[in-house]
């Protein structure tokens, strides 16, 4: 900025230093302020999205309560066998067929981008820029393209191992899940993928943001177009039962009606072939979760990746075959589609995560050899997509995540000294300032993809930053607080019982520190509640909460509460039960599913209440029940108590 | 803007000073008259400091201290350089020189690197809170009609983030840049009135927001 000529000031006049303090002060206290509001903001959406994780781990314990308390004659049987009904072993070749994009006529009114193959850059090019314009790209097109992706993909190692040379660069982003704008910023601020420019891409490319399928397109056209150059890393979000809780498949079913189902299926595929780590230079093992104390990536390297189709914990449920259909079974690496079901009738052995790390082995070891090496395939993968570092030494189960674990310093100089590598970049952790460097700078953490990571060996490891905070872009402080003031609403219940301990006498307010702590109590989000409570709820006089006039302004029925409560829960079950993909469920199935969720989680809910939902819920009143209407009824207004 | 390297900072080992010779005795000239001193303000003494916030007030400080803890493992620790930033995110107002003191006067190197836990922060920020004279409306304006040459209530933009670079406690280029975007007219110059107001609106607006 120039300084320009200041004509005569009296920079020694008492007032106008003066004047400059005030100022000053003022402004940076306006700046701390921000700031607070800033971090509370991030603590509340980190809270809440891990109590969504864990709302994924209830889900399981769902499955696994099934598994316990239906036996085969009860009447809840098939709509269980429904739930865990595994597709028909098949070959690669009817797949093939199946996924075939040839007879699907791209009509003349479509407006969106035309795709030549084999892909070439230009190809892609297109891609983007109608991609940029919100064009759709055809499903013939989409197709084709992850037709090519996936026979690409079963050639493909478990894990790329990539060679940079002393004048290049190497580029690795983080997390980009669904937001489009997040990788053309980074294209256009660090150029294309070229034979110049080499990327790495770790995982959690879809889910959340509204664009995760035209990242794919993008992604998977600079694969094909450069094989040696783009790597792909598998993430915890590339797997399509957390997809179903977290918006890809419904972003799918949306744009493409008709052909959505056959998509998200060979997207399946897709995602089950794609490798899990990327080693460059010898040197840096580059992995979306990170690794355990059992991680050896020569074993890593040698296993069947795309078996283990679910890299989530729930592929550790095992359901028990229905008699008589082992003999249909093909076993051993001939088939291509290994299922759960297809294993020797074992008693259903439901392995949680903390018994695959301690315990549970020895159990595992009794079972046959090749059932012991899918669960330990099986669990490997899970650490690689799901781990976060810890500070303290060893190695223990991630519970909030409900998968993989927590590993310390310990664990990463044992696995990087037995693969002689030097660092590990890893990603799947979102905090507040980018990037992040752990257990003595041997693990680095890149967190979004506003924020990616230059490895040019003669420079030196650089980490660089968009300037744009797109993570917190989206972020409002306005959000924040409507989602926890969604979190007080659909607790009501739990919160008003909270309340009540501490009021003995009845009177309808408590003090402001019994507030918080009952609140913390119920809710679990380890928020600064004190700091938020005026947004939250109004205050009596004298430092006292009127947490009664509060229930007035609320007016919610119980059952409407414990779906509320569920709702995610339900969606994603509800998706389970709509095999098929059609979006609708029968009354039957949403019956037995309402009253199977109810008994699990022991509330008493009446058949005749069930079956008004249901009526109620029969929009188009033909007898089934579409599921996306279903769910926008879930959608919670504003509370307007606080604008 | 190039990316910047990451080099972890590792505090410079103390060295020890030389101790010098005791001087050979010579005969002293008379030590000239010793000019007076101004009054030397008392160091800070934090065992001085009588508590008076309420329970519920520290509570919610130890929340926003919280906040601003960015050790890996939680321990409740800030480093002196957050410890203005804390205290004026919980309502205060003090000037750098302000917060120097009271945190006992550390080196620039020591900054980043000491640290101090919410026991320490507290009668540290019961002092700066009883700070009289934290400005109003009118003071701001005043101070701000000295550089006002036509008298007609605007002062030149460049003129303004002049005074706030070089003078009191200055600041960067980049934070008058965030202070005074919008403000300036197509001549380069600013409405003092409203550019005062401007500054307290955002300070209301907070207020709003984290207390009652």
């Amino acid at each position: 900025m120039p300084l320009r000529h200041v004509p005569d000031v009296p920079f020694c006049c008492f007032s106008a230093i003066r004047a400059a303090l005030l100022i000053q002060r003022w402004y940076r206290q306006y700046v701390a302020r921000l700031e607070m509001r800033r971090r509370c903001t991030w603590n509340i959406f980190q809270s809440i999205e891990y109590a969504g994780e864990q709302d994924q781990i209830k889900l399981y314990h769902f499955f696994g309560f099934l598994m316990d308390h239906f036996t085969p004659a009860s009447s809840e049987r098939n709509l269980i066998s429904h739930i865990f009904r595994e597709n028909e072993v098949c070959r690669d070749a009817d797949w093939e067929r199946y996924f075939c994009y040839k007879d699907i006529e791209v009509p003349d009114s479509y407006c969106g981008p035309h795709l030549a193959f084999p892909m070439t850059f230009c190809g892609v090019s297109k891609l983007m820029e109608a991609f940029k314009l919100k064009q759709q790209l055809h499903a013939r097109y989409v197709l084709q393209i992850l037709g090519e992706t996936w026979r690409l993909l079963r050639i493909l190692p478990n894990i790329n191992h990539v060679s940079v040379c002393h004048t290049k660069e190497i580029t690795i982003c983080g997390d980009l899940h669904g937001q489009l704008e997040d990788l053309l910023l980074i294209f256009y601020k660090n150029g294309l993928p070229s034979c110049e420019k080499p990327y790495v891409f770790n995982g959690d490319f879809v889910d959340r943001g509204k664009n995760s399928l035209e990242i794919l397109l993008i992604l998977f056209g600079f694969l094909l177009v450069y094989p040696n150059e783009v790597h792909l890393n598998r993430g915890n979000h590339e797997d399509h039962i957390v997809n179903l809780r977290y918006g890809f498949t419904k972003e799918v079913l949306g744009k493409y009606r008709v052909h959505g189902k056959k998509i998200l299926k060979l997207l399946q595929k897709i995602f089950s072939w794609l490798p899990l780590a990327t080693v460059i230079n010898h040197k840096v093992l580059v992995v979306h979760g990170g690794i355990s104390d059992s991680t050896d990536l020569d074993m890593v390297a040698r296993m069947d990746r795309h078996r283990v189709r679910e890299a989530s914990s729930s592929s550790q449920i095992r359901v028990p075959p229905p008699p008589g259909a082992l003999a249909d079974q093909h076993l051993g690496p001939g088939s291509e589609e290994q299922h759960p079901a297809s294993l020797p009738p074992q008693p259903a052995h439901r392995r949680r995560p903390a018994e695959l790390l301690g315990g549970g082995r020895a159990e595992g070891e009794a079972q046959a050899g090749w059932v012991r090496s899918d669960l330990q395939r099986s669990e490997d993968i899970v650490n690689l997509l799901w781990s976060d570092p810890m500070p303290q030494n060893g190695c223990i189960s991630n519970e909030v995540r409900g998968g993989g674990c927590y590993w310390g310093p310990d664990v990463t100089e044992e696995v990087l000294g037995k693969h002689n590598l030097q660092l590990l970049i890893r990603s799947h952790e979102c905090k507040q300032d980018g990037y992040e460097f752990c257990h003595n700078r041997r693990v680095l953490t890149i967190f979004s993809a506003s924020n990616y990571y230059e490895v040019g060996s003669n420079r030196g490891y650089q980490a660089s930053r968009t300037c744009r905070e797109l993570t917190l872009r989206q972020r409002s402080t306005r959000s924040a607080l409507r989602a926890l003031r969604q979190q007080l609403f659909v607790h009501k219940s739990d919160l008003v019982g909270a309340f009540q301990e501490f009021d003995p006498n009845n009177t309808g307010v408590i003090s402001l520190r019994h507030w918080a702590t009952a609140t913390e109590r119920v809710l679990k989000l380890g928020l600064p509640w004190r700091v938020l409570r005026p947004q939250l709820i109004n205050r009596a006089q004298h430092g006292m909460v009127d947490y009664q006039q509060w229930i007035r302004e609320l007016s919610i029925t119980d059952i409407m509460e414990t779906m509320y409560k569920n709702h995610s829960n339900l969606e994603t079950i509800f998706r389970i039960i709509d095999t098929d993909h059609s979006g609708l469920i029968s009354f039957e199935e949403f019956r037995q599913t309402w009253k199977l969720l109810s008994s699990h989680l022991k509330m008493e809910i009446s058949d005749k209440a069930i079956t008004d939902l249901a009526q109620s819920m029969d929009f188009n009143k033909d007898g089934s029940i579409d599921i996306n209407e279903f769910m926008e009824a879930f959608r919670l207004v504003d509370l307007s108590t606080h604008a | 803007m190039p990316p910047k390297k990451i080099e972890p900072k590792k505090p410079e080992p103390k060295k020890p000073e030389p101790k010098k010779d005791a001087a050979p005795a010579a005969k002293p000239a008379p030590p000239p008259e010793p000019l007076p001193e101004p009054p030397k303000e008392p160091d800070f003494d934090p065992k001085s400091v009588a508590i008076e916030f309420s329970t519920d007030q520290i509570e919610e400080f130890k929340e926003a201290f919280t906040l601003f803890d960015r050790t890996p493992t939680g321990e409740m620790k800030i480093t002196y350089a957050q410890c203005g930033d804390v205290m004026r995110a919980l309502g205060q107002n003090p000037t750098n020189a302000d917060v120097l003191k009271v945190l006992g006067k550390p080196r620039p190197e020591d900054m980043s690197i000491k640290m101090l836990d919410f026991e320490t922060f507290l009668p540290m920020l019961q002092h700066i809170s009883r700070a009289k004279n934290q400005g109003n409306f009118e003071d701001f304006v005043e101070g701000l009609r000295v550089f006002d040459k036509e008298g007609n209530g605007t002062i030149m933009g460049a003129e303004l983030r002049h005074v706030l670079a070089t003078l009191g406690e200055r600041m960067t280029e980049d934070e008058v840049d965030r202070l005074m975007a919008g403000q300036e007219d197509a001549n380069g110059c600013i409405n003092y009135t409203s550019f005062v107001k401007h500054i307290l609106s955002g300070y209301i607006y907070m207020v709003h927001f984290f207390s009652s």
